[in-house]
């Protein structure tokens, strides 16, 4: 899996995003688009996606029947986003809105899903944390979240592998770009810190990619498993 | 400064053009209590350690937005440190609970970026200008929160432009002397850099009294180009090799020293507006008069005191046009979108497009509107 750092260079010119983040992905990013609208999309759902760039994840559960709104600060991103059409019966509405300006426009227990691919990473610890609990709070009892987003392998060797391969393009992407991206750490302990529960966390992309999904309920409390995908 | 921070305020000078990111959040200054002042920047290093150093003494909290590592005028400029990233600093920091008074006093340079009254509307705080330069700060501080009509223009002095002479230069410096000393010799690195220095360093000190704007960047680049390539043929001669060969190296580096300065020297200093924003299509500050209501937020922010309000029509007045580096701020900051740009092709780009995507346009967002 080539790394997502290169996803700088393309944000810097979004009308090439989607292109490039398909090569890079090597086609592998539509099956995460597909396996996040499966997993929370359906008729008569109200999702939001937070940091949903040039719509991807919006118009794939959009695809599905859900009445999605996606929310990024990129001006460029959403201009992209919202000339495309929305394919299937679902309807989808683009906002310039930080992930912590989420409560101003939802209010609470409202949203059946929250999703984010690829965007998490780019937020600070606290805007994570501020996020998830705000996404908690928006969610209806028994509303998902599920989160996608670059990671580092856990095995040692695979790990230096990672992050040796990383370096070059990070510092090629940062001279064309100046700017990066770090992969996401401990993304399901945070989801269960939140109190979301039936926490899982699936790593796909030879442990490079995970999809941390969590339930609201009423009840405190939070289980966790792991398992691994493909 | 302090002795320790020197390593890093030269990493930060001579690398300026790359952003520095730094922690975001709160910090405090001193022992802060509840009615200490809350003073917002962005996460550009250089940027959290100078305003640190000019608190140092007094109690005050320093809100630290995520402006992705980039000074505050550019990263405003660039819809990078926006009325969003304050909301989010001021939300996901906790401020609120730390203070009685809730106001945040923002850089002005940031009113290209940050509407005020939605940070009202959404969290509460009030907001207030501070001045454009930091070292204004503390006598903005002692007078009670207000800023002095001159403070709010802003000013280049030489140490200034001697730092933005060091972005340009010693990074062009290292890697051409990387290229040239294998090549060329001790000898031949030694003029190319005098002509590197002669043309950046020369530029930067004698920038308040030369023309660089609109039709005037080649000319006077092509000066000191040739006294560029002037000095560095007195070196080679004092050094024995006024030569072909060297001639060539220092002709090609001083034509390359001029042209790298000239991808945007005008968008490194607070006195042009960035060549890169306009290209060939000079824009200027065009006022809708009928829509102006004499609010007068475009003249608390205008940096180079353009504006200016006409108390007896109560309406704003462009006064001096010719000082305008179309940095956005008045365009984002009137309430009533009475401002504009206005391209010398006669398009316009209207206020809500500004507020949309900041001065990130690269001239694709205007509409042609006929008089």
């Amino acid at each position: 899996m080539s790394s997502f750092v290169w996803m700088k260079v393309l944000e810097s010119a979004p009308e090439r995003y989607d292109r490039g983040v398909h090569r890079l992905s090597r086609g592998r990013i539509d099956d995460v688009y597909r396996r996040i609208a499966e997993r929370v999309a359906a008729p008569a759902r109200t999702i939001l996606d937070i940091g949903c760039g040039t719509g991807g994840v919006s118009l794939a559960c959009a695809a599905r029947g859900a009445e999605v709104f996606g929310i990024d600060l990129d001006a460029g991103m959403l201009e992209v986003a919202r000339a495309k059409p929305v394919p299937g019966d679902g309807t989808v509405t683009f906002l310039q809105l930080a992930a912590a300006e989420i409560e101003d426009r939802f209010p609470e227990r409202t949203l059946d899903a929250v999703v984010s691919c690829l965007a998490f990473s780019e937020l600070s610890p606290e805007q994570q944390a501020y996020a998830l609990k705000i996404a908690r709070t928006r969610l209806r009892p028994g509303g998902e979240l599920l989160i996608a987003d670059e990671v580092a392998p856990r095995s040692g060797a695979r790990r230096a592998w990672y992050h040796l391969r990383r370096a070059p393009l990070i510092a090629l992407t940062y001279v064309l770009t100046q700017t990066t991206t770090r992969p996401v750490a401990g993304l399901a302990d945070a989801v269960r810190a939140t109190g979301f529960r039936e926490v899982t966390e699936t790593r796909i992309w030879e442990d490079t990619f995970v999809l941390v999904h969590g339930v609201r309920a009423e009840a405190a409390g939070a289980s966790a498993s792991t398992e691994e995908g493909s | 400064m302090r002795l320790h921070d020197l390593p890093a305020y030269v990493r930060d000078t001579v690398l300026r053009m790359l952003p520095h990111r730094t922690r975001t959040g709160l910090r405090r200054v001193g022992h802060p209590g509840r009615d200490a002042p809350v003073l917002l920047t962005g996460n550009f290093t250089l940027t959290v350690r100078r305003l640190r150093d000019v608190l140092r003494g007094r109690d005050a909290f320093i809100l630290v937005a995520d402006s992705r590592g980039i000074n505050v005028w550019c990263a405003a400029g660039g819809g990078h440190l926006t009325h969003h990233d304050v909301i989010s600093a001021i939300r996901t920091s906790g401020v609120a609970d730390q203070v009685d008074r809730k106001e945040v006093i923002l850089p002005q340079l940031s009113a290209t970026g940050v509407e005020r009254r939605k940070i009202t509307e959404a969290t509460g705080f009030d907001t207030r200008w501070g001045p454009a330069r930091l070292e204004d700060l503390p006598a903005f501080l002692d007078r009670g929160r207000r800023v002095h009509k001159d403070e709010r223009k802003m000013r280049f002095p030489f140490w200034e432009r001697m730092e933005m002479a060091a972005m340009w230069g010693v990074p062009t410096l290292v890697i051409g002397g990387l290229i040239v000393e294998p090549l060329g010799g001790l000898t031949v690195l030694a003029a190319v850099a005098a002509s590197l220095v002669t043309i950046v360093v020369g530029v930067f000190a004698l920038l308040p009294w030369l023309k660089v704007g609109p039709g005037w960047r080649w000319p006077t680049l092509g000066a000191f180009t040739v006294l560029g390539f002037g000095v560095a043929s007195v070196v080679l001669a004092l050094l024995g090799r006024f030569t072909s060969g060297p001639m060539m190296w220092v002709g090609a580096s001083s034509l390359l020293s001029a042209g790298i300065l000239s991808a945007d020297l005008e968008g490194t200093t607070p006195s042009y507006g960035s060549y890169i924003n306009t290209f060939h299509n000079p824009a200027s500050v065009d006022l809708v008069e009928e829509k102006c209501t004499g609010a007068a937020d475009c003249v608390q922010v205008c940096p180079r005191d353009v504006l200016q309000m006409d108390g007896k029509r109560r309406k704003v007045a462009i006064a001096r046009p010719d000082q305008c580096i179309q940095c956005g701020a008045c365009v984002v900051q009137c309430p009533e979108s009475a401002l504009r740009f206005r391209y010398a092709d006669g398009s316009v780009v209207e206020a809500e497009t500004i507020r949309r995507t900041r001065m990130n346009m690269v001239g694709k967002r205007t509409v042609p509107v006929p008089d």
